[in-house]
């Protein structure tokens, strides 16, 4: 028999009360999983997406809006002629819920502007120039909107054929309504105006490159701000409201975690006093109950964190899968996020056995005699 | 035997003849209010057995707490083979490798076979897994529990209980047993089987042996029998001297 055996033994003894104590921990943890996957998956969509387009730079304004703040048009004709650009492609993006769909991103894009590129046909065709009342799907938009090839799509009050259903390589793209910048400027009122100039710069541009370029523009554009495409959104006001959201949200459900195990770990060692006495006087240190409890608490944790950290992998794909968030983004659950959560509940164990461990190391080894 | 350097602050006389001596032993508690122990004086002999009898609540459990390093006197001195058990640096290792307990209650883990439970204060000793698991097999055989290793407590007799807590107090070779009305929970039979394994191990092992009882049949068994009353010590002597049944 080994101590950890002797610690297991422990947990054992009340099973209906560990069993929801672990619970208690894993609920904690898999919110955790699932509303900073959830966070993660809207920068890593939004990444993938302009990398899918082929986009190194982005100038929008992201502001504290789900979509960035719309700006005049002409602006990038201030940022065309700047070195190492090779390409720009100005786009007005609108997150809008169409027909059942309560939320879909809506690209209007510049035509023949490279961020058409990315995008193969699966079936019918693009649009035939910027002025044809039509629009391509995404292959998930299509799904989610449960429309093909020659039906009809209404974007505000605007009636539209589905001429094309694309796959653009990346989930965002994928679950994205496009058509020509000139259409939703008419279809939205926003004529003249555009929220996204995606650039591409030539094949020489370091990094170092990127950074005064993206100065540039800051200095050109006040109104607007040049990101790399990398760390555009994860900039974004939205963004860091959304995570600050999740993490706040979840460490809460951590907390009443913590409250769980340590109310589970003060009741053991209230109910083993004597059991503790007695392994005191059979010549147990003081430190090896501390380090019994501590194990016990940290294997909660480690249980807790394992099974939440299951919860939440499926329980983000639940939410994603929710009409509020299908089409917005794909949660994105990396392997960090599970290690952290994992950590976490390991870590809130150790700290809730903290005080139950301190407790038993006070109780006199003369209690065994007592009863 | 160990050595004992590591329990004491300073070895003073590791040669004495006696297990235990006490001079003037106090115990009190709540301020003083109460009084357990009241400068009691006596001395154990090394591999003697000596019970100590009395009415309930008249210290003979405290003064086994003070021989188990337990609890610390109040004042007075209290000596294990010539060091003071005051200047313990290591308590639990004393208890741990000179003295065996065994309770009244047993005192089993209920969630540990016997085989387990008779593992346990083996923790504390630099023995392996294997060794710590063939010592327990070997001590449970010697009370006569070969068959019943791998029972929990709940499905042992009270006999048996006490047996594993038996082999569990030996389980590292201690000098000393300390025997808290050992018999106190058994039924007739059971106690008399169990009183001739513990004073067979006592003589086989040579133990120093302290067993508190109430039984008088039980004290009768003993080279010298400690009477208490009050916390006080009424006499100290051989039992075919002692007139009370």
């Amino acid at each position: 028999m080994t101590f950890f055996i002797v610690v297991v033994r422990g947990l054992m003894r009340r099973p209906i009360r560990t069993g929801l104590t672990l619970l208690g921990i894993s609920i904690g943890i898999a919110a955790v999983v699932a509303l900073v996957g959830l966070s993660q998956g809207l920068v890593e969509s939004w990444a993938r997406g302009m990398k899918a387009r082929g986009t190194d730079v982005v100038v929008s304004n992201m502001g504290s809006a789900l979509t960035p703040k719309p700006f005049s048009a002409p602006v990038r004709d201030r940022i065309a002629h700047l070195p190492h650009v090779a390409a720009t492609c100005a786009i007005l993006v609108d997150l809008t819920s169409i027909e059942t769909a309560q939320m879909m991103v809506v690209s209007g894009r510049e035509w023949n502007g490279f961020s058409w590129e990315n995008l193969k046909v699966v079936s019918g065709r693009m649009p035939r120039d910027a002025e044809e009342l039509a629009v391509v799907l995404g292959q998930a938009a299509a799904d989610m909107l449960k429309k093909k090839v020659g039906d009809r799509i209404q974007i505000e009050t605007t009636e539209l054929s589905v001429v094309g259903i694309v796959n653009g390589g990346a989930w965002v793209e994928n679950s994205s309504v496009i058509l020509s910048l000139s259409l939703l400027q008419n279809i939205t009122d926003n004529q003249g105006k555009i929220n996204i100039i995606d650039i591409r710069v030539t094949p020489d541009t370091s990094e170092k490159d990127v950074e005064t370029l993206c100065e540039q523009i800051n200095r050109l554009v006040p109104e607007a701000r040049a990101m790399s495409a990398s760390e555009n959104i994860s900039n974004s006001e939205v963004y860091r409201i959304l995570q600050a959201m999740s993490w706040g949200t979840s460490l809460l459900a951590v907390l009443v975690g913590v409250l769980g195990v340590m109310n589970t770990m003060l009741m053991t060692v209230f109910e083993r006093k004597q059991e503790i006495s007695v392994l005191l006087a059979l010549g147990w240190k003081r430190g090896r109950i501390i380090c019994m409890v501590l194990w016990e608490s940290a294997l909660l944790g480690l249980f807790g964190g394992v099974a939440g950290v299951a919860i939440g992998a499926v329980g983000v794909q639940v939410l994603g899968a929710t009409p509020a968030i299908r089409g917005l983004l794909k949660p994105y659950v990396s392997i960090e996020l599970l290690a952290i959560s994992v950590a976490i509940a390991v870590t809130v164990g150790l700290l809730s056995g903290l005080y139950p461990a301190w407790r038993s190391s006070r109780l006199p080894p003369s209690l065994a005699l007592q009863g | 035997m160990y050595g004992m350097n590591k329990f004491f602050a300073s070895t003073v006389d590791a040669a004495s003849e006696y297990s235990f001596e006490a001079k003037n032993l106090k115990k009190e508690f709540d301020d003083g209010q109460v009084q357990a122990l009241c400068g009691v004086d006596f001395r154990v002999g090394q591999g003697e057995f000596v019970a100590v009898v009395g009415p309930s609540g008249c210290g003979k459990t405290t003064l086994l707490q003070m021989l188990g390093a337990l609890d610390r006197p109040s004042s007075g001195t209290l000596h294990y083979r010539g060091n003071s058990i005051a200047d313990l640096a290591d308590p639990a290792a004393y208890r741990s490798q000179e003295i065996g307990f065994i309770f009244q209650a047993f005192h089993l883990l209920t969630t540990f076979t016997a085989l387990e439970n008779v593992q346990i204060p083996m923790f504390e000793t630099n023995r392996s897994a294997v060794e710590r698991k063939q010592r327990a097999i070997d001590l449970l055989k010697a009370v006569g529990l070969a068959k019943r290793l791998d029972h929990f407590p709940a499905t042992l007799s009270g006999g048996e209980r006490q047996r594993v807590a038996i082999a569990r107090s030996l389980a590292n070779n201690p000098a000393v047993l300390l025997a808290d009305e050992p018999t106190g929970n058994l039924d007739s039979e059971n106690a008399r089987r169990i009183l001739e394994l513990i004073i067979g191990l006592h003589r086989e092992r040579q133990l120093t042996l302290v067993l508190v009882t109430h039984d008088m049949a039980v004290a009768r068994r003993a080279a010298r029998v400690i009477r208490m009353k009050d916390g006080r010590i009424l006499s100290d002597r051989q039992p075919d001297l002692e007139g009370v049944a």
